[in-house]
């Protein structure tokens, strides 16, 4: 049977989840019905080891975080078994810091290697991560994070407390590194079992001038790993835009030169290596009053504005989850907006269309799709 | 005996309209409640076994969720009525 050729942008939105469908010209999109319309959904995920099984953080205002599991993609759903901290009545846990209360939100899903094929990792507030070995039908808390000896001093960002990024290294499935708001980055080369923090010269701008590059509470809000140069990671920061060379042991600002290099998004294209797009923000909007994507080149350290100021004029606001990219080449580059703009580029930033139809406030784009030929 | 009435939404998790059962506190008849309905179980409490923020519990027509919670006696109770918060403006 010829592999699946179609491109799909999976959207979370405050209403429910939605998927646009293309070829993989990225052209003429088929945008679907909602589905989950009652959940705000902070992430939808393609499994790429199961093709067609997605799985969405659905967070009901009214009746808490649930796990929906798809595998047609997303023509229908089933709640699948709901994570549990560390102080739920059902579960007794170590002598570590723990949270103080139930799960406010799910936030990300990352699928594990392919070696591991039941593995998912899932992100979640306040700041926990946990693991399944059964594709969602049962989580385990990952007490190396979650019972962290640092976590007493771990405070919520604005968007909460967070955990929305879980990178795992494609050369080792034991190396780990997660992604937590006003807290900062750690590695794990253990599988989970024993975490380091990754901030070494990440600023915190809204601490006092003298203890601005602590050991954490930097508050990251996106990391991407350069999937051809996995010891490479682009980070946007609270605090600016920054690269990392060496697995995190330590980081260089490049946005300073952008002037306002604050933002939520990051996306790295995987057939084009050293390349990542940021989204730059003047608080919560576009800077500038325009709708821009900003191309950083790693082998030249030089950047790059991929869109006109005339192009798309408007205040629009991008969250941490809605920068995303595809495998093809030329990459496509996919950005979610809060007022239900998609912004879609098929050629790598050459041009850009608006997907014709208005979403619901946008929490997260992530692609699936074949990979370059 | 209580009469135990949901809220139409819940029925997307397997609760019946309405039903007979026997508790003699919030707490225990949300434990009867979520054993017969295991799709219950987290939403209407969370994992620590508090009511969720928008989720209304009414004995006999008084909303005990903001005052003794799931901790509310239900002796000489007869109907109760799970919903969820509705705001507007």
């Amino acid at each position: 049977m010829a592999k699946d050729q179609k491109v799909r942008i999976l959207l979370g939105t405050r209403k429910g989840a939605f998927i646009a469908t293309s070829d993989r010209r990225r052209r003429t999109w088929k945008i679907s019905a909602p589905a989950l319309e009652s959940n705000d959904v902070y992430h939808v995920a393609a499994d790429p080891r199961h093709p067609g099984h997605l799985y969405a953080a659905a967070n009901n205002e009214f009746w808490g975080p649930m796990v929906q599991q798809s595998s047609d993609w997303g023509k229908t759903w089933r709640e699948t078994a709901t994570p549990l901290t560390p102080v739920s009545k059902d579960r007794p846990h170590g002598d570590g810091p723990v949270p103080a209360g139930p799960i406010i939100h799910l936030w990300h899903f990352e699928p594990g290697p392919s070696e591991q094929p039941g593995r998912l990792y899932l992100g979640a507030d306040p700041h926990l991560l946990f693991r399944s070995d059964n594709l969602g039908e049962s989580w385990e808390p990952v007490e190396g994070i979650n019972q962290h000896p640092n976590r007493k001093d771990w405070q919520p960002g604005n968007g909460g407390a967070c955990l929305h990024t879980v990178v795992l290294d494609p050369r080792d499935a034991r190396r780990i590194y997660v992604g937590m708001s006003s807290v900062g980055t750690f590695r794990s080369e253990d599988g989970g079992r024993s975490w380091t923090p990754t901030n070494k010269n990440v600023e915190c701008p809204f601490l006092p001038e003298e203890s601005r590059f602590p050991e954490t509470g930097q508050c990251v809000h996106k990391v991407a790993i350069d999937a051809a140069n996995p010891d490479t990671f682009y980070r946007q920061d609270h605090g600016g835009i920054y690269v990392s060379h060496d697995r995190m042991n330590s980081w260089t600002r490049i946005g300073k030169e952008l002037g306002d290099d604050f933002g939520f998004g990051v996306a790295s294209p995987p057939a084009r290596p050293g390349i990542a797009y940021f989204v730059r923000l003047d608080g919560f909007r576009v800077t500038n009053g325009h709708f821009q994507v900003q191309e950083w080149n790693d082998k030249t350290r030089r950047w790059k504005l991929l869109l006109k100021a005339t192009a798309f004029p408007g205040r629009f606001t991008v969250l941490r989850e809605a920068v995303a990219t595809d495998a093809l080449d030329p990459p496509g580059i996919y950005v979610g907006t809060t007022t239900g703009q998609v912004f879609v580029s098929p050629d790598a930033g050459k041009s850009w269309q608006v997907l014709p139809f208005v979403f619901p406030a946008i929490r997260s784009v992530s692609v699936a799709g074949p990979a370059a030929q | 005996m209580l009469e135990v009435r949901y809220d139409g939404w819940l029925r997307e998790f397997g609760a019946p309209n309405r039903e007979q059962l026997e508790a003699g506190s919030l707490a225990e008849l949300l434990e009867t409640v979520e054993q017969r309905h295991p799709r219950l179980r987290f939403k209407l409490r969370d994992e620590t076994g508090q009511l969720r923020r928008y989720v209304r519990v009414f004995v006999d027509g008084s909303d005990v969720s903001g005052s003794t919670g799931v901790t509310t006696s239900l002796a000489g109770a007869r109907t109760i009525d799970i919903l969820h918060s509705i705001a507007g403006g």
